[in-house]
């Protein structure tokens, strides 16, 4: 806009990159330190893969994946299919209206959302496992997919729809052959966005959990109070990789997927 | 139009029950679980040690009674501080990444977003983990400013209320950004030239045109930060050592170490009140604010 240009427009771009910096020091030095051949956690050695084998050999570690990759496949499965109905069938101004119930697990304090669900449970006396677990993800789960669907279907060009039906086809060939190939993009980003959530959970998994499903974020978090070994730093930097994998995937799918 | 259509078309099958566990799911596990945590927190109780209801003896407001004493209310402000901060700190950083990344930068746009927004989805915890690093007695700070010579004796910043501050800015700083960055783009380039051409300096078409076009990105981000600060439980159980509490940290020690959960519900009522009077509070100033500057507040 503007010829000449003031001393502030060379300290912005400086500014931003020093913020950048700060940002991912931090992960850097993580990723660093994972190929430390010292246990000692904060003086370099010498480099080494130990700690990659040692993560693989650890059956605590295998065990907190399994819970985790569980816990978030079905959460995914049942907010994802729950919300898909939802937003076709759902249709009536009644139902139309409570998209607003969906906001309160994005709105609360997770740690507010923890302590009901706990209460809830122990007041029925359900015990506290995997199933609680997955409730919990699945609430959340539903908050993220339940808007992005909605947003996805009232995109849709209607006449599709309105063609389909009136070629004879019902309301569920309609929904099985219409409306979930048009909403596969929308399908698959939320799913990934469940996956991601619920992969990372800790406050809702520490509550909901009771003390013997462990999910990784949790072992990761008892590990950091016991003081941790960089084993800790390995599979910081697996969990690192695999979930930039996932956002690359879910920003490269070419789609208007707001990932906020 | 569309539901008229809907209506008409729809009328012989509508499995509209199909719609109904999406709906289900919430209210059974969120608000009526809600309604239970309110009532728990007016119940008394004759033993305050176990996790058991069978124990329950009478309506009280005890729990709320218990609650008004100087070390809860600290606590509370004390997280009160830690969230407004946190928000307050985050927006004087993030505008001018916001801006940069609106109105500035052309080529790279798309990869600097992408790496903003790539720490926000990767594991919490390994973030906060990742700090660790930086801020110990033996870290990356500490070893660089003391071959700078910035400093002569290593700083003792984890376990402090610094640690938590610090790393609290850093991992919500992608809320912050995102939505001042959203309601930046969408500012017209014409609007910005128009005041360019009518004379005003830079600095003058920041504060009079494009600050208060951005507000309400900037109201959007503030809230995203404030309220999950809040209740924040991770980074000031892992940075603070366990030595300070604040409002997440007290509600898990009442619920998973004391197992008391009345005193634990009325805490969480209480905080869950504080919570939106403050808030609510924060955008009333705020809208007040908006409409001296002629700004836009709605969300």
């Amino acid at each position: 806009m503007r010829s000449n240009y003031g001393l502030g427009h060379y300290l912005l771009p400086i500014f931003v990159f020093f913020i950048y910096i700060l940002l991912y020091c931090p992960i850097i030095v993580l990723v660093l330190f994972s190929f430390n051949k010292s246990p000692l956690s904060y003086k370099w050695v010498g480099f080494s893969f130990c700690w990659y084998k040692e993560l693989f050999q650890s059956v605590e570690i295998l065990a907190a994946l399994k819970n985790s990759l569980i816990v978030a496949s079905v959460s995914v499965f049942f907010s994802v299919s729950m919300g898909l109905f939802y937003v076709f069938y759902g249709t009536s101004r009644f139902l139309n209206r409570m998209i607003v119930f969906f906001y309160g697990s994005l709105i609360a304090p997770e740690i507010v959302l923890a302590v009901i669900l706990l209460n809830f449970f122990t007041f029925f006396s359900i015990p506290l496992g995997l199933a609680t677990l997955i409730v919990g993800h699945t609430l959340i789960g539903l908050g993220y997919v339940v808007p992005m669907l909605r947003n996805r279907y009232s995109e849709i060009d209607y006449s599709l729809i309105e063609a389909s039906l009136d070629l004879g086809a019902t309301r569920n060939q309609t929904f099985l052959k219409i409306v979930v190939p048009l909403l596969s993009p929308a399908i698959i980003s939320s799913a990934l966005l469940v996956l991601i959530v619920s992969f990372d959970d800790f406050l809702i998994s520490f509550f909901c959990s009771g003390a013997v499903t462990l999910t990784l974020p949790m072992y990761i978090f008892a590990e950091i109070r016991a003081g941790a070994t960089p084993v800790v730093n390995a599979l910081s930097t697996l969990l690192l990789v695999t979930s930039s994998f996932l956002i690359l995937i879910l920003t490269s799918l070419k789609m208007r997927t707001r990932i906020f | 139009m569309r539901s008229e259509n809907l209506k008409t078309v729809f009328k012989q099958d509508r499995p509209f029950f199909l719609a109904i566990p999406a709906i289900l799911w919430p209210a059974i596990f969120l608000y009526i679980p809600l309604v239970f945590l309110v009532g728990i927190s007016f119940l008394k109780s004759f033993d305050y040690s176990v996790f058991d209801y069978s124990v329950i003896d009478a309506l009280t407001f005890n729990n709320y009674r218990l609650l008004f004493s100087f070390t809860y209310v600290k606590i509370l402000f004390r997280s009160f501080y830690l969230a407004f901060f946190t928000g307050f700190f985050c927006l004087l950083i993030s505008y001018p990444i916001a801006y940069f990344l609106a109105l500035r930068v052309g080529r790279f746009k798309n990869l600097l977003l992408f790496f903003l927004v790539l720490p926000f989805w990767t594991n919490f915890i390994v973030q906060v983990y990742a700090w660790f690093y930086i801020l110990d007695v033996k870290g990356v700070l500490n070893t660089v400013f003391l071959k700078l010579g910035i400093i002569s004796e290593p700083l003792h910043i984890l376990y402090t209320p610094t640690a938590i501050y610090i790393v609290m800015l850093f991992c919500y700083l992608p809320f912050m950004v995102m939505p001042i960055y959203t309601s930046l783009s969408k500012i017209e380039k014409d609007t910005l030239e128009a005041s360019d051409d009518l004379g005003a300096k830079p600095w003058q078409t920041l504060l009079y045109v494009t600050w208060p076009l951005s507000l309400s990105g900037v109201v959007t981000g503030f809230f995203l930060v404030y309220i999950p600060s809040f209740g924040e439980f991770v980074i000031p159980t892992l940075l603070g050592g366990g030595k300070i509490m604040f409002v997440g940290s007290l509600i898990s020690y009442f619920f998973l170490d004391t197992k008391n959960i009345f005193l634990g519900a009325a805490f969480t009522c209480v905080s869950g009140l504080f919570l939106i009077i403050s808030a609510l509070l924060i955008f009333w100033i705020f809208r007040r604010y908006a409409k001296k500057v002629g700004g836009i507040y709605e969300k």
